[in-house]
């Protein structure tokens, strides 16, 4: 059987969520494998939660859509309540704690990290804190290298925002080592 | 890449050379595409002020030989019916993208199948068929372009191109080919001004006098035989050995395939017919297998529309059974492979 994860990025519109999850499915093409990335749309995505969903595989994908998230990640309240109870079991839930704060008791490994405060603090701009989770998340989860992420990344943001990105890609790398630590 | 604007790549490089149209969701990011990438290669992109005027449009382009578009969902599409009837009775070629949504009505934005019947039945008035085609993966969405614009050309008839909303909005990597040749047949028929032809080129659908409008259809009727003839196509998946035969176009046989491979592993011989081609259907491919299935469930994302075509091509060899989502639902692998377990267990398995 091929080896699949479903990967789920949840939050609030503007947090970039959707970017996140192109970055993550561009970088995943540039390591050879599969996969098919989809997103909400239409009044769905305007009703404030946001959600990306990447699929990789090293073999075909059939049905297009995240059932079951080996992956999940939460950047808002209302995101981490509609979304973490289809987490698989075995699965792996990543939040930002500076908007999720009621996390009741899990099965599953969590890794709760304040991103959006960290990415304000740190790095001056909250608006990164989507790509320090997404290296949070490749960095725990394997499902990508490093390399791949941050080439897909460097193709994909705005010219002059490189430094920043890459300093958010970083620290994000790094806090995800730190959990794991 | 994402499947709008795959569609989108694929018509620019199929020689599309105008496209005209009018949002909507979800196949609007394809007009978005377009409306950048058509300039770029010095071609013409026009938003009209409605799907009325964009097919009429179309019916102006093409009679002027041009290779031309229009795309559209559901609601849109069934404005366009008077539209694609003319073009049809006037033999002009042409293609038209429809990304269907749930509905009836104005319903949702959410991938739904229930055109089927409106695409392949015909939906405008009169004799007439659209040459209907379905892929089901983005890359096989930059290729069918291609196609479509030749199958049009070749037989002056319109061609639906026919997906849905997730298709229309998921990304899957993409092979172009940078080697890509078009070769578009001169139209010794077109309205272009007597610098190609001589005398008076006519482009009409309206024959007042019913013998002339008789022959017409006669000359229709030959044309839509041999497209029955030689344009079917499908794909067959794991048939070999399969009792219970799965068909399933678009995103419903992306669901069937991994149906398929679980079914298999639990000991269930199960296969998949695909349909490439919705009008003309491959009957003559499921007739066929038909003498060596057990039974046939066709999985769509509707009431039960193309199952009646399954039922028309196994002609009483074998029971057909449907198992369809509605209203922008799409059905789950484990709700088709419940399904298959319980026609497998009630007689199928025996």
């Amino acid at each position: 059987m091929a080896q699949t994860s479903e990967i789920l990025l949840s939050g609030t519109g503007g947090q970039g969520l959707l970017m996140a999850g192109l970055i993550l499915a561009d970088a995943v093409v540039r390591d050879g494998k599969n996969t098919v990335q989809t997103q909400s749309y239409g009044p769905e995505a305007r009703g404030g939660a946001s959600k990306a969903e990447v699929i990789i595989s090293d073999g075909e994908i059939d049905f297009p859509k995240v059932t079951n998230p080996d992956v999940l990640l939460a950047m808002s309240q209302e995101a981490f309540t509609k979304y973490a109870n289809k987490l698989d079991s075995g699965g792996i839930l990543i939040i930002d704690s500076t908007y999720v704060k009621d996390v009741p008791e899990t099965q599953v490994k969590v890794f709760a990290m304040p991103y959006s405060q960290m990415a304000k603090e740190c790095l001056g701009k909250e608006m990164v804190a989507n790509i320090m989770a997404l290296g949070a998340l490749a960095a725990l989860t394997g499902v990508v290298s490093k390399e791949s992420l941050q080439s897909a990344l460097m193709s994909r943001i705005p010219r002059g925002t490189e430094d920043l990105n890459q300093r958010a890609l970083e620290l994000g790398w790094k806090t995800a080592n730190q959990a794991a630590a | 890449m994402k499947g709008n604007e795959a569609i989108g790549e694929g018509a620019v490089r199929a020689g599309c050379r105008y496209f005209f149209g009018y949002p909507i969701t979800p196949q609007s990011e394809l007009t978005h595409y377009l409306a950048k990438r058509l300039p770029e290669v010095g071609r013409l992109y026009m938003q009209a002020e409605s799907e009325v005027a964009s097919i009429n449009m179309v019916y102006g382009a093409s009679g002027a030989g041009a290779r031309v578009m229009t795309s559209s969902s559901g609601p849109g599409i069934s404005l366009m019916q008077e539209g694609l009837s003319y073009l049809a009775g006037a033999q002009l070629p042409c293609v038209v993208v429809n990304m269907m949504r749930g509905g009836p009505g104005l319903g949702n934005i959410a991938p739904s199948q229930a055109d089927y019947f409106q695409a392949t039945k015909g939906g405008g008035h009169g004799d007439y068929h659209l040459i209907v085609l379905a892929p089901n993966s983005v890359q096989e969405l930059v290729d069918i372009m291609k196609k479509a614009f030749d199958l049009a050309d070749r037989y002056r008839n319109p061609v639906m191109v026919m997906a849905d909303g997730i298709m229309a909005q998921m990304m899957e990597p993409v092979e172009l080919d940078d080697q890509y040749q078009i070769e578009i047949q001169p139209k010794p028929w077109a309205a272009t001004g007597k610098v190609d032809h001589e005398g008076k080129n006519l482009i009409n659908s309206c024959y007042v006098i019913p013998e002339e409008m008789e022959s017409l259809n006669f000359i229709l009727r030959d044309k839509y035989s041999e497209i029955n003839k030689n344009e079917q196509v499908c794909e067959e998946y794991q048939l070999d050995g399969a009792d219970i035969v799965l068909v399933a176009f678009g995103t419903a046989s992306r669901i069937c395939r991994a149906v398929v491979e679980k079914a298999r592993a639990q000991g269930i011989p199960v296969g998949m017919i695909r349909p490439i081609s919705l009008w003309p259907f491959p009957a003559d491919f499921i007739g066929t297998a038909a003498n060596r299935v057990k039974c046939f469930l066709s999985v769509e994302m509707n009431m039960g529309q193309m199952v009646e075509d399954v039922r028309l091509s196994v002609c009483g060899k074998a029971p057909v059974y449907h198992y369809g989502r509605f209203g922008g639902m799409v059905p789950t692998v484990r709700d088709v492979l419940e399904e298959v377990k319980k026609i497998y267990s009630g007689g199928a398995g025996q």
